[in-house]
C-alpha cells in the first residue's frame, strides 16, 4: 500500500481537529511513540491527543482522503507491536481518554473512555464493592482500550475469564469516519451479529473504541495467596490439571520457571520468590469458608505432587509482594540475554505437562534458553525463548525455536496466542493455525471495515507469511 | 561524575515495558509519554545518538523530573533513571553553562566557605520588603510569607506560594550551637560521638528543627558536635547539573567531618542523607584516591529517624489529652527502594504519644524535587494535589515527615488545596 506523506497542510488540518496543543509532530514527542513493549521502534510523522469520539471520526475522513495511516495507542504496552506505526502515519494516543464516566453499582456495569487504566478502574469499582477481574500483569498501566483491542487475559482468567466475557457494548469509530454502537447494556442481547465480540481482540485493525460499557461482579470476601515450591517443573506443570479439577475452582494459578525465577531475584523487588526450579502461585477467593477449605486442598494437592513447601502468604503485604515480582518476571528476563521472542501459546490443560516436556527438548535441541511462566490454569504459558538477536547464528536458532514450539502447541491442540495478539510479531506464523480460506475471509471483513487499509496497517496480516 | 555516554548500557537495559510509567509523579500529571522515564530514557537515547539537541522540548524533558526515583524502584531492570537524568543535566550544563541565576546561587551561596555567608544574613533583615505574612491562615501555627510581587529570575517569588521567611537567626548562629561549641571545648562528655548535619534549608529556613534534633540526641545520651566549616550537601547543585560545586562542596564537607571524628554522621533531611550516604560518592567517583575516604565518611551516616530509632533508646512518651492525629509522608530521598528508610521514622511517631494514621501512598513524590518546583511550579503543584487529598482523608492534624524541602512544598501546598493540617518534622513530635 503506497500512503501520501503528511504535509504541512495535513498538519494544519489535523491540529484545527484536535487543538493546537494536543497534535505533535516534534521528534521528541514522536520518539516518545514509536515503540511498544516489544521494544522495536517505527517512528510515527505525528502524534494525535484526541478528546472524543467526533474528533477521531474528523481525524478518519482526513486519512482516508489522503491516504495516510492512523494507528490507536493506549499505554503502548503491548507485546506483539500492535501499536507501533509500522508504515509511519499518525498515532492515536488515548491518554486524554481516560475517565470513567459511570459506575452502575445496580446494574453492576461501569462506563469507561479507553485511556482509563485497568487498575485504575479496579480501584475504583472495588471501592463499590464491585470487581472488575481481568487483570493483565500489565494493569498498572495498561489501558482497557488496549486490554479490549488484544483481548487480554491475566492468572485470574482461570477462574473469571478474558476481557471479552467482561464487554457488553462499545461505542466505536469506524476507520470509514461512521460512530457506532454495538452490543448492549444488559446481561444478554443477541439482535444482530456480535460486532462487539468482532471488534474485542481485533487489535485495532477494525475500529477505534471511545467507549465501553463492562460488565462487572461482586467482589470476594476473601482472597488467599499461596506459593508451592516444586523440585522440577514438570511436576509443578503436573499438578496444575489435578488443582484444577478440586473444589472450589482457584481464582488464579501461574507456573514460574527456574530461569524466570534466577532472572527476577536477581532484582530487588523480585526477592519475594524463594529460590526454586519451580513455583505455582496460586490464589484461592471466595468466603471465609470456601477459602479455608480451598487453600487446604491446594496444598494437600501440591505436597502429593511433589512439592517441597506449600507457603501461604501471612497477610495482604506479603500477597502484594508476591505479585508484584511475578508481574515484573517479563521485562527482568532481559538480564539473560539482551533479546527475547516473547510467545504466549495456550493448549488444553490437561496437555501442560506434554508442552512443558516438548518447550525442554526443544530448547536442548535449538541450544537456545527459554523461560517460561504464565497463567498455567488456563494452559497459556508465556515462552520467552532468550536470544542476542546479534549473533546471525544464534537468531536464527531462535526463530527456528519459535516454529518449534508452535508447531507443537498445535500438535497438542492448542493455539499459538492466547493472550498478546498476532501484531507484527506473529503475522509471518498466522497460516500455520488458520486456513487459507479463514484468513481470507477475515481478510474480507477487514476490507470491509477499512477499505483503503488506514487503520493500522501491517498487522496481523502479512505479506511474506510462513507456511503452515 | 559518571558521563552520560557511560550510561549506554544502562539506558539499552531498558525493554520499554512501561512500569515506570506507575507512580512517576510527572507522567500522572501530564499524560504525555515524554513525562514518563521510559519517554525520557527514549530521548536520551536520541540525544546520544545524535538526532535530538539541546532543543527546548528535550531540556524540557529532562528538567520537569523530580528526580524521585519511583520509576528505578519499580524498574525490573533496574535502569538508574534519576542518575541518569542528572548527567543529562550535567552534559548540558558542562556545554552551554549554567543560566546567571542559578550560577549566582551555586558559586556565591552554597559554595561558601561555610553555611550562612553575609549575603544571606542581610538578606533575612530585608525579606520584608519583598515578602509579607501570608494573611487569612490563622488555621495554620506558623504562617510563611508570600510575595509582595514577582522577583525577576527567582520563580520562588511566584504570587501566592507560600514560603518560610529566612530565619532571625540561623541555625548555626544559634545559643544551641554556640553553646555546644563551648563545651567541647571544656573536653566532652563520654557517649556515642554523633556528628550533626545541618544542611540549607534548616539552617536558613527551619532551624527549629535542627534545634528538636539535638534536643532529642541529647535526651538520647549522644555527644553531638556540629562541625562549623560544613556547607551545603551539593544536592541541589547536583540536580541542576552543576557538578563542579557539587564535587567543591563535597570535598569541603568530607574535610569538616573527618577533623571531628564522630561515630555517626547524621541529618534531619532526607534530601541531605541521600547526598551524605551516595551523592558525594558519585560526585567524587572521578577521583580514586577519595574512594576510601567517602566510603569511610558514608558508612557512618545515619538519617536522624534511622539513628534514633536503631542506635538510641527514646522514652515512649505516654498518649494524653494533648495527643493528636498523625500521618507520614515519605520522602523519595528517604523511603525509597531496597534499604529504604519506611519503618523507623513511623516507629518513632508511635513513640511521641501521638495517634498514627497511614495515608495512601504515602511514598508519593510531593512534587518539590528535582527543581521542577523552579523550572515548573504549577506541575509541581499539580504533583502536590493528589498528596494534599491523601492528607486530607486521614483527617490526621499533623503531617509529619523527614525532610524540610518536603516540609516546604506540603505546607505551601496544603495552603493552596485548603487542607487543615499542620505540617512538622517527625523530631518536633516529641
Ligand atoms: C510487563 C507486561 C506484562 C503483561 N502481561 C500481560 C498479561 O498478563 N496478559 C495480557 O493479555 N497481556 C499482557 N501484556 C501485554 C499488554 O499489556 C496487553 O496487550 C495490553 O492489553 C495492551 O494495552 P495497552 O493500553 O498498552 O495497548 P497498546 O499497546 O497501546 O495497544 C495494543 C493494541 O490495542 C490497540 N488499541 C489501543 N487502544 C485502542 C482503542 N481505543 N481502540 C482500538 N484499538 C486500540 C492498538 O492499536 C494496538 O493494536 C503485558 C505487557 C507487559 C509489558
Amino acid at each position: 500500500m503506497n500512503y501520501a506523506t503528511i504535509t504541512e497542510t495535513d498538519m494544519e488540518a489535523l491540529r484545527a481537529i484536535v487543538g493546537e496543543e494536543n497534535a505533535s509532530f516534534s521528534i521528541e514527542e514522536r520518539l516518545c511513540y514509536a515503540y511498544d513493549a516489544t521494544n522495536r521502534d517505527y517512528m510515527p510523522d505525528g502524534v494525535l491527543f484526541p478528546a472524543t469520539a467526533a474528533e477521531i471520526s474528523e481525524v478518519f475522513k482526513l486519512a482516508n482522503a489522503r491516504p495516510f495511516p492512523v494507528i490507536a495507542r493506549g499505554a503502548g504496552s503491548g507485546f506483539t507491536g500492535g501499536s507501533v506505526p509500522v508504515d509511519g502515519g499518525v498515532v492515536l494516543s488515548t491518554e486524554r481518554m481516560n475517565r470513567i464516566i459511570e459506575i452502575d453499582t445496580e446494574n453492576m456495569t461501569a462506563l469507561v473512555e479507553p485511556g482509563v487504566v485497568n487498575g485504575d478502574l479496579q480501584t475504583a469499582v472495588e471501592a463499590e464493592g464491585l470487581f472488575y477481574p481481568p487483570d493483565p500483569s500489565s494493569l498498572k498501566f495498561s489501558t482497557i482500550g488496549g486490554n479490549i483491542a488484544e483481548c487480554a487475559g491475566g492468572p485470574r482468567a482461570v477462574k473469571y475469564g478474558v476481557t471479552r466475557d467482561y464487554v457488553l457494548g462499545l461505542e466505536v469509530v469506524l476507520p470509514t469516519g461512521e460512530i457506532i454502537q454495538t452490543g448492549v447494556k444488559t446481561m444478554k442481547g443477541v439482535v444482530g451479529y456480535d460486532l462487539t465480540r468482532l471488534i474485542v481482540g481485533s487489535e485495532g485493525t477494525l475500529g477505534v473504541v471511545t467507549r465501553a460499557t463492562l460488565k462487572l461482579v461482586a467482589l470476594p470476601e476473601t482472597v488467599k495467596t499461596m506459593l508451592a515450591v516444586f523440585p522440577s517443573l514438570y511436576a509443578a506443570a503436573s499438578s496444575v490439571n489435578d488443582i484444577l479439577l478440586s473444589s472450589p475452582l482457584p481464582s488464579t494459578l501461574e507456573i514460574i520457571d527456574g530461569a524466570c525465577i534466577r532472572a527476577i531475584r536477581d532484582f530487588s523487588g523480585g526477592k519475594a520468590l524463594p529460590e526454586a526450579e519451580a513455583l505455582l502461585l496460586i490464589e484461592v477467593d471466595g468466603t471465609d469458608e470456601t477459602v479455608l477449605s480451598g487453600t487446604e486442598t491446594v496444598r494437600r494437592i501440591c505436597v502429593e505432587g511433589g512439592a517441597t513447601e506449600v507457603r501461604i502468604a501471612a497477610g495482604k503485604r506479603e500477597a502484594r509482594e508476591l505479585w508484584q515480582a511475578r508481574r515484573a518476571i517479563s521485562p527482568s528476563l532481559k538480564k539473560i540475554k539482551p533479546d527475547k521472542l516473547n510467545e504466549d501459546v495456550v493448549v488444553p490443560r490437561s496437555n501442560i505437562p506434554a508442552l512443558i516436556e516438548g518447550i525442554q527438548d526443544i530448547a536442548k535441541e535449538r541450544g537456545v534458553i527459554i523461560a517460561s511462566f504464565g497463567h498455567a490454569g488456563d494452559g497459556n504459558i508465556h515462552v520467552n525463548i532468550m536470544i542476542d538477536s546479534s549473533d546471525p547464528d544464534e537468531d536464527k536458532r531462535g526463530q527456528e525455536a519459535v516454529r518449534d514450539v508452535f508447531e507443537l502447541t498445535l500438535k497438542l491442540g492448542g493455539t499459538i496466542s492466547g493472550e498478546h495478539g498476532v501484531g507484527t510479531a506473529k503475522a509471518p506464523y498466522l497460516g500455520m493455525e488458520l486456513s487459507a480460506d479463514v484468513i481470507a475471509l477475515m481478510r474480507r471483513v477487514k476490507e470491509s471495515f477499512d477499505p483503503n487499509g488506514i487503520l493500522n496497517p501491517g498487522k496481523i496480516f502479512c505479506s511474506a507469511p510462513i507456511e503452515g | 561524575m559518571k558521563k552520560l555516554e557511560e550510561y549506554r548500557d544502562d539506558l539499552e537495559r531498558c525493554v520499554k515495558c512501561g512500569t515506570c510509567k506507575t507512580g512517576c509523579p510527572s507522567y500522572t500529571v501530564a499524560q504525555r509519554e515524554w513525562a514518563s522515564a521510559r519517554g525520557r530514557v527514549s530521548l536520551i537515547k536520541a540525544h546520544l545518538d545524535g538526532d535530538v539537541d539541546f532543543s527546548e522540548k528535550y531540556l524540557r524533558q529532562i528538567k520537569e523530573c523530580t528526580l524521585c526515583g519511583a520509576c528505578s524502584s519499580a524498574c525490573p531492570n533496574e535502569v538508574p533513571v534519576p542518575s541518569i537524568i542528572m548527567a543529562a543535566r550535567a552534559e548540558q550544563v558542562e556545554a552551554e553553562g549554567l543560566p546567571t541565576g542559578a550560577a549566582f546561587v551555586m558559586k556565591r551561596i552554597l559554595d561558601s566557605k561555610r553555611l550562612g555567608p553575609l549575603a544571606l544574613k542581610a538578606a533575612s533583615k530585608l525579606q520584608g520588603i519583598v515578602f509579607k505574612d501570608a494573611g487569612g491562615m490563622e488555621a495554620m501555627e506558623q504562617s510563611g510569607l508570600v510575595s509582595r510581587f514577582q522577583i525577576p529570575y527567582m520563580p520562588i517569588g511566584c504570587k501566592d506560594r507560600l514560603v518560610p521567611g529566612l530565619a532571625k537567626t540561623f541555625f548555626m548562629d544559634t545559643r544551641l550551637v554556640k553553646n555546644l561549641k563551648k563545651e567541647h571545648g571544656k573536653g566532652a562528655r563520654s557517649g556515642v560521638k554523633v556528628a550533626f548535619f545541618a544542611g540549607c534549608a534548616i539552617n536558613y529556613l527551619l532551624p527549629r528543627i535542627g534545634e528538636a534534633s539535638l534536643k532529642l540526641l541529647n535526651e538520647a545520651g549522644a555527644v553531638v558536635i556540629v562541625p562549623s566549616a560544613q556547607v551545603c550537601c551539593g544536592m541541589p547543585a547536583l540536580s541542576l547539573g552543576d557538578t563542579d560545586t557539587a564535587k567543591s562542596l563535597a570535598l569541603k564537607n568530607l574535610e569538616a567531618f573527618e577533623a571531628v571524628e564522630a561515630d555517626f554522621i547524621t541529618t534531619s533531611c532526607a534530601t541531605c542523607t541521600r547526598a551524605l550516604k551516595d551523592g558525594f560518592m558519585a560526585a567524587l567517583t572521578d577521583d580514586p584516591s577519595l574512594t576510601e575516604r567517602v566510603l569511610s565518611f558514608s558508612a557512618k551516616v545515619r538519617d536522624i529517624t534511622e539513628l534514633l530509632a536503631n542506635e538510641f533508646n527514646i522514652i515512649p512518651r505516654l498518649k494524653g489529652a494533648d495527643s493528636k492525629t498523625v500521618t507520614y509522608h515519605d520522602p523519595c530521598h528517604l523511603g525509597r527502594g531496597e534499604g529504604g528508610i519506611r519503618d523507623e521514622p513511623r516507629e518513632l511517631i508511635e513513640k511521641s504519644g501521638h495517634a498514627f494514621r497511614e495515608m495512601k501512598h504515602p511514598c508519593g513524590c510531593c512534587g518539590l524535587g528535582g527543581g521542577v518546583s523552579f523550572t515548573n511550579y504549577d506541575l509541581s503543584m499539580e504533583i502536590m494535589r493528589s498528596k494534599a487529598e491523601n492528607i486530607k482523608d486521614t483527617g490526621a492534624d499533623i503531617l509529619a515527615t523527614a525532610c524540610p524541602g518536603c516540609m516546604i512544598q506540603i505546607k505551601d501546598g496544603l495552603n493552596r488545596f485548603e487542607v487543615k493540617a499542620d505540617v512538622k518534622h517527625v523530631v518536633e513530635l516529641f
